[in-house]
């Protein structure tokens, strides 16, 4: 029951993986942040911890690193571009899609 | 793309089916859903897990009953306001709120209920509100991925903008009871009766009303949210700008009836800044803008001309020197109109009053008949002198007082202008218009003005400290610079400085040096290039004197009896020498033949023959009737019986008269017409000589036959044996030799002489800019010429017009017949 805001947050997938990321580097995701947003008090807000039914370990790994990797480039221009898996393009393109990042 | 589509085709792996929701049953899922909204809606959020929520929405919109949903939600929205909120709200609604709208008027003794219900009424709603907001913040954060998916997709408004149009028809919009007004317009006419309170005095809470004028604010007229749609700006102000300019009309009528201007003012100043606090604090600063220029229409510009004009009004400030009021109504016309007409006017009229009384009073005083005579007890004997003397001191004093009345007047509107009126441009430039009409319209202005400095220079200046001297010239300056017909002015000060230098009664040079320079910089070169030739000639006219004593005593040896000559030579044209010429023209041939005595008759061709040695080719007229002379007299009976000599100082024909009697045995005496015929001086000086000689007490040389004051034909003189006087020192007045202000024949005179010499001005001017042009347009050379003009006159259009018939007539220009427009040609 942490009510001040920590620096980090926990996301945990379907399979029971937690990552342990940057607030404002999670807060990327249009919907994590909302969901940790103190001002409406649902549990995940309270927790500081996201559960995800609908995302694989491997698939929230990559999510994460994306988060990363989103921010350290944010403002560059000439950012290298990013390794992903083929086989989890689809899964990723539907976690972008729900997380809204 | 293509690329990476075939590079993969083998490796993507199916999406698990999970993932999109194939199994997700509409129904069971909204009820997890409205369950949850329920507990949001309660305060009861803790224990749900966004993420669970998020997905359950995010599965029905999947399975493409995001339109289902969306209903389901607006749905619930509706339902939960119209039936929990609205009811809540009802029961604060008393009696005397409902009555409120149907505008009767408020009754005093249910103010405080009225109050009290009031402020509870506004917290439940604004309690509503903010509920509202907050629970609809939660559920669009929990809808997000129906937003953005189905509501972009189908164009829909946001479930956010639906649900505030949802709490604007369920509750604002709904009739409290059946039959009843809106609840928006309770809302209304509920802030407004607060403000009215607060208006009245009472203490309000602003914190509430802001808070429901924030809801207004936040909420549009239809859900496509157009910022001037807002309900704020659509129901509420208006009504609230209606109501205030009603509230404002009656009380300034109030405070017109009531209060003098000077309260007036600080009242409306005081409710203009109370109206900007209440936007600031109470309602919304957008509104600032319009209740203020309510608040300047109703108590400003519709009874700004009605304030100034009440008897406590402009007038009456200026006459009390209530600068602190002056300064309010300045400010406040200046909010409504930068030119602030009304004030400006009301500036204008009363110095426009001012001036023209006092243009009167020296009207009056000039003509007033002469005080009491002074010389009552001098007898018959003081009544020699004419009342013309006294006429024209009496000119002088209406002169002096009048140039001190005006610069006193524009001390006191410049004193107002800086300490009331901010020193405003607009404002000043209205004043000096009206100064300078006050001075032009004083026909006597310029040559009051020139007396005011000739008076100065002669008496005024004598022990005044060179501070003061600046001051007294500058603020001869000053009335100057109002002055339109400089040229008048021009003539004036010549005829006076003429005479301030001959009759040497000017105090001191270096002051009437200081002040043509200030005239050079005020009015310009051309201005003062006479005046200073007039200096010039004098400074000549002494080194002439010094030059021909030392040529005299070269000639013909040193001689102690020999008559000293003083001289003065002045160029004709710069010289107003006709303001010595009061006889008229038969003078004029009588000057060249005066009959001089042999000693004096020797110095003159002297001089003539030393001044044409020097410069060749110059005729000299002697201006005998300007001259005056030292002689020495010896009578038997002065002092006490025993014989005195004096020293008189005379006119040059006085002298002449009394020479005749140094060879005259002293019994004999002579007949005014054979003085005429041995003296050849001209009728009317012979005369005033005569009077000053013979009649003035102080001076009576001569024994006049009979004695009375008019000289007539006939009439005898000789020696006065008995003559008798203390001082040795004698100054012989000549009767009106000092005509300060002119007799009225002599105005028309300066009148014609100066419309003669504007006509020449104006034909220079008109050939001057139609020799540059070549062509001109009638309109275009009439403001041209008055433009060059300007400095020196104001030119009459009818006199232009006439000066240029004369020159069309005198070859000088042509009409132009093919011209669209009157036009004239120069023709060379």
């Amino acid at each position: 029951m942490s009510s001040e805001l920590t620096d980090y947050v926990t996301l945990v997938s379907s399979d029971g993986f937690s990552f342990v990321v940057q607030r404002s580097c999670a807060c990327i995701s249009g919907a994590i942040k909302r969901m940790l947003d103190p001002a409406y008090g649902f549990t995940e807000s309270r927790t500081n911890t996201c559960r995800f039914e609908n995302m694989s370990g491997a698939v929230l790994e990559k999510v994460c690193e994306y988060f990363y990797y989103k921010e350290k480039y944010q403002d560059a221009k000439d950012a290298p571009d990013m390794d992903f898996p083929l086989e989890l393009a689809l899964e990723l393109l539907i976690a972008a899609d729900y997380l809204d990042v | 793309m293509a690329s990476l589509a075939g590079r993969g085709r083998a490796k993507i792996r199916a999406p698990r089916r999970g993932l999109n929701g194939a199994d997700v049953d509409f129904e069971t899922t909204w009820a997890v859903l409205e369950q949850a909204f329920n507990e949001i809606h309660t305060k009861n959020a803790s224990a749900l897990s966004f993420e669970a929520l998020y997905r359950n929405a995010y599965k029905i919109v999947l399975k493409k009953k995001g339109e289902e949903l969306y209903n389901k939600v607006a749905n619930f929205e509706a339902n939960w306001l119209g039936n929990e909120v609205r009811t809540r709200i009802v029961r604060q609604l008393t009696h005397s709120l409902l009555t409120l709208t149907e505008g009767s008027s408020p009754s005093l003794a249910g103010s405080v209920e009225r109050k009290v219900a009031g402020e509870s009424f506004l917290r439940t709603l604004k309690q509503a509100w903010e509920d509202h907001q907050i629970c609809m913040g939660m559920l669009t954060d929990v809808l997000m991925y129906m937003d953005r998916v189905y509501c972009t997709d189908h164009r829909q408004p946001s479930i956010y903008a639906k649900a505030m149009g949802l709490f604007r028809d369920q509750i604002l919009r709904s009739p409290a009871r059946q039959g009843s007004p809106d609840l928006i317009n309770i809302l209304t006419s509920v802030i407004l009766d607060q403000i009215q309170m607060g208006r009245d005095g009472e203490d309000i809470d602003q914190y509430l009303i802001k808070s429901n004028v924030f809801m207004l604010e936040g909420l549009y007229e239809s859900d496509q949210e157009a910022e001037d749609e807002k309900l704020y700006l659509q129901l509420f102000e208006p009504v609230f700008l209606a109501a205030s300019a009603v509230f404002y009309r009656q009380e300034g009528e109030r405070l017109l009836k009531e209060s003098d201007a000077g309260t007036y003012c600080k009242e409306a100043k005081r409710r203009i800044v109370e109206e900007t606090d209440r936007c600031r604090s109470t309602l919304s600063e957008s509104t600032t803008p319009k209740i203020q220029a309510v608040v300047e229409d109703e108590l400003i510009r519709n009874k700004m001309k009605g304030l100034i004009e009440t008897e406590s009004g402009v007038k009456y400030m200026v006459d009390n020197d209530k600068f602190y009021e002056l300064g309010l109504v300045f400010e406040l016309e200046a909010r409504v109109d930068a030119r602030k007409p009304e004030l400006t006017k009301a500036m204008q009229q009363i110095i426009v009053d001012m001036g023209t009384q006092i243009n009167d009073a020296a009207v009056a005083v000039s003509q007033a008949p002469p005080p009491a005579p002074l010389a009552a007890e001098d007898g018959e004997q003081d009544k020699s002198r004419p009342n013309a003397t006294k006429q024209i001191n009496q000119q002088t004093v209406a002169a002096l007082k009048w140039v001190e009345d005006i610069l006193a007047l524009k001390a006191r509107f410049d004193n107002i202008w800086k300490t009331a009126f901010a020193s405003d441009q607009t404002v000043s430039t209205a004043l000096t218009r009206s100064m300078s009409d006050v001075i032009n319209t004083f026909s006597r202005g310029s040559e009051y003005i020139s007396l005011f400095i000739d008076e100065n220079m002669k008496k005024g200046i004598k022990d005044k400290t060179e501070a003061e001297i600046d001051d007294t010239l500058e603020q001869a300056i000053i009335t100057l610079r109002y002055l339109q017909d400089k040229d008048i002015f021009e003539t004036y000060y010549k005829k006076h400085l003429c005479k301030r230098l001959l009759l040497k009664k000017s105090v001191s040079i270096e002051v009437e040096k200081q002040m043509i320079s200030r005239m050079k910089i005020e009015l310009g070169n051309s201005f003062t290039l006479k005046l200073e030739a007039m200096f010039k000639d004098m400074t000549l006219s002494e080194e002439l004197t010094a030059g021909y004593r030392d040529y005299a005593v070269k000639t013909s040896g040193a001689d102690p009896k020999r008559v000293d000559l003083t001289i003065n030579v002045l160029t004709a044209m710069t010289w107003p020498l006709e303001a010595f010429r009061s006889g008229g023209e038969e003078e004029r041939e009588g000057r060249t033949q005066i009959n001089f005595p042999g000693s004096i008759e020797r110095i003159k061709t002297g001089f003539e023959k030393f001044y044409s040695e020097k410069h060749n080719g110059r005729k000299l007229t002697w201006q005998t009737n300007m001259g005056d002379a030292d002689i020495k007299a010896t009578f038997p009976r002065s002092r006490n019986g025993r014989p005195m000599t004096h020293d008189i100082n005379c006119s040059t024909y006085a002298m002449l008269i009394l020479l005749l009697f140094n060879d005259l045995p002293a019994d004999k005496s002579l007949t005014v017409e054979e003085i005429q015929a041995m003296t050849n001086i001209p009728d009317n000086d012979l005369k005033r000589n005569l009077q000053s000689l013979a009649v003035a007490p102080k001076t009576r040389f001569l024994v006049k036959e009979p004695m009375s004051r008019e000289i007539k034909p006939g009439d005898k003189f000789r020696y006065n044996e008995d003559f008798s006087s203390k001082v040795i020192k004698i100054k012989v007045n000549v009767v009106s030799a000092g005509n300060r202000v002119e007799g009225d024949r002599e105005r028309k005179e300066t009148e014609k002489k100066n419309n003669d010499s504007r006509s020449f001005a104006i034909e220079a001017a008109v050939v001057r800019i139609m020799k540059q042009r070549k062509q001109l347009s009638h309109s275009q050379l009439l403001t041209e010429t008055i433009d060059q003009l300007k400095a020196q006159f104001k030119p009459d259009v009818g006199m232009i017009k006439k000066r240029i018939e004369s020159l069309i007539e005198r070859e000088y220009l042509e009409r132009m017949d093919d011209a669209p427009v009157p036009s004239y040609r120069y023709l060379a």
